[in-house]
């Protein structure tokens, strides 16, 4: 085993390269990888396809600081606070190419990926307009009972960033509550940067095996960034900043909002 | 109306369509369909199976959170199941009922959250549909809108991002779908469930205070009005205590601001 400790800077800058794909962990404000998404954004990243089921603020500030070329997603939303309007405008403006799903969808095509697949099949969909304008999904007929489903196209990610609770310096990665895709996201990609709460030991992690979520196989870089899902939640260790939320969610009003946003909060503010 | 919030009415609508035994799964940004959930457990389904898009079963929380995806919503639950897992289920046929909302719904029960205008250059791009394009194909579904007007309740949705009953009459079955599809429309003046053979929909009660009425005037398209269209019973005091206690922060409110 490697260790395999990097800064945000050096993880981002050495693993994300233009035109990527990219698999963003979390869903809706739990457990974003939003210090990554800020380093991205810093770092000026290009053309990325970014991927994920319920997506939003993570999605929206790639989308609006112009990193995105394509998004694969079920839903990009600030819930309570409205439409996610970065996502919004770029899509209307087309600006991003859009390959929209269903939930199980976006996840299907991670599993085919995860399972070295070019694609799986899908029980549902039939009759939606979702799979009539995608071309990631087609009806096709099951060789063996002649049932009707859907063939969903895998997205292979070049790299998927997560944000976990604990991980040691090899990257060995215990994620605590709801997981999520985040370890399918992982299997499935050629690389994972992977952002924790806390460092532990080795010995730690081989006193209790079954909690390793991820092996380090998987991995290839751990950046030690507590609070690294900030404004999104980590279960067990902060909720979401639903008052932070919200202020994004006025800022992505107009593009100036936004663009005062991101001078305070990404590239002067925190990590 | 009596002393509860049009909030607190939807909710118990939305729990009633819940039976005993049902696999129910609630979705991101679904406050009624979350109390409605823990409604039914406590009250008159105490057998159902509630999943949630926090990836647990059964959760006890003592308070409902702001976003229905959040920690606070794993509270004293039996198990984690990742999301995924329960999709699995639903296409063995081992989920019974999901809650889906709509910024457009149609006569037949199709749901668009996709676009408004033509889906390549839309007036105005909307979320997407979350589960619903692949749900609403293998299961039953119940609609929740909290705002019944003519621009949501359309003749025809721009887009169908949820399956309904497509054109009507046997649509669903030519398209290939076998089962399922929407039971009931839960809106902020009534309840809507679909003619069996048209599939259209059709005004079943209205909610004390609104008038048959104002549905049709609020509703674009011809709505089915039967001769006798009742009136929705009220949350008990019991139901109305249950939710005030767990939705101390009116969570519930939230689609109504």
């Amino acid at each position: 085993m490697e260790e395999k400790l990097l800064s945000l800077q050096e993880a981002v800058s050495q693993y994300i390269h233009e035109g990527d794909v990219v698999a963003v962990g979390g869903v809706g404000r739990n457990r974003s990888p939003m210090a990554l998404v800020r380093e991205i954004i810093r770092q000026g990243k290009k053309n990325l396809h970014i991927v994920g089921r319920e997506k939003g603020m993570d999605f929206d500030m790639l989308i609006g600081a112009g990193c995105v070329r394509k998004a694969s997603f079920a839903l990009v939303s600030m819930e309570e606070f409205g439409l996610a309007m970065n996502f919004r405008r770029k899509a209307q403006e087309g600006e991003i190419e859009l390959d929209e799903h269903a939930c199980n969808s976006v996840i299907t095509s991670i599993r085919a990926a995860a399972m070295g697949l070019p694609y799986l099949p899908l029980r549902g969909m039939l009759g939606s307009d979702v799979l009539k304008v995608s071309k990631s999904l087609k009806e096709i007929e099951c060789p063996f009972t002649g049932e009707k489903l859907v063939a969903v196209k895998a997205i292979k990610p070049d790299v998927t960033i997560i944000h976990a609770h604990q991980a040691d310096k090899y990257g060995n990665i215990r994620l605590q509550g709801s997981p999520f895709e985040d370890i399918l996201k992982a299997w499935a990609a050629d690389r994972a940067i992977v952002t924790v709460e806390e460092i532990i030991d080795n010995e730690e992690i081989r006193s209790q095996p079954h909690l390793t979520s991820i092996p380090y196989i998987y991995v290839t870089a751990v950046v030690h960034v507590p609070q690294g899902a900030w404004p999104t939640s980590c279960d067990s260790y902060y909720d979401s900043d639903r008052d932070h939320v919200m202020e994004y969610a006025q800022a992505i009003k107009n593009p100036e909002g936004f663009q005062a946003y991101l001078e305070k909060y990404v590239f002067s503010g925190r990590s | 109306m009596g002393d509860y919030t049009i909030a607190e009415l939807m909710a118990v609508c939305l729990s009633r369509e819940i039976r005993d035994g049902d696999r129910v799964l609630q979705g991101l940004y679904s406050p009624l369909p979350m109390i409605a959930c823990l409604l039914a457990k406590s009250f008159h389904a105490p057998n159902m199976v509630y999943f949630n898009t926090a990836d647990v079963i059964d959760p006890q929380p003592r308070e409902v959170p702001f976003s229905t995806a959040e920690p606070a919503l794993q509270e004293r639950a039996v198990a984690y199941i990742p999301l995924w897992q329960t999709f699995d289920l639903a296409q063995q046929g081992k989920l019974d009922l999901i809650f889906l909302g709509g910024a457009q719904v149609d006569k037949y029960g199709n749901t668009n959250l996709s676009a408004i205008g033509p889906y390549e250059k839309p007036k105005v791009r909307l979320p997407a549909g979350a589960a619903s394009a692949h749900l609403c194909a293998i299961m039953d579904t119940v609609i929740w809108v909290p705002r019944h007007n003519a621009r949501v309740l359309v003749e025809r949705v721009d887009f169908i991002t949820g399956q309904g009953y497509l054109t009507g009459g046997n649509a669903r079955g030519r398209a290939g779908i076998p089962k399922g599809g929407p039971q009931k429309v839960v809106t902020n003046l009534g309840v809507l469930d679909f003619e069996p053979e048209s599939k259209a929909m059709r005004l079943v009660s209205i909610h004390p205070g609104v008038t048959v009425k104002e549905v049709k005037e609020n509703t674009g398209f011809d709505l089915l009005i039967p001769e006798t269209v009742g009136e929705t019973p009220p949350p008990s005091a019991e139901e109305l205590e249950f939710i005030r206690t767990i939705d101390p922060h009116g969570v519930r409110e939230l689609e109504f601001h």
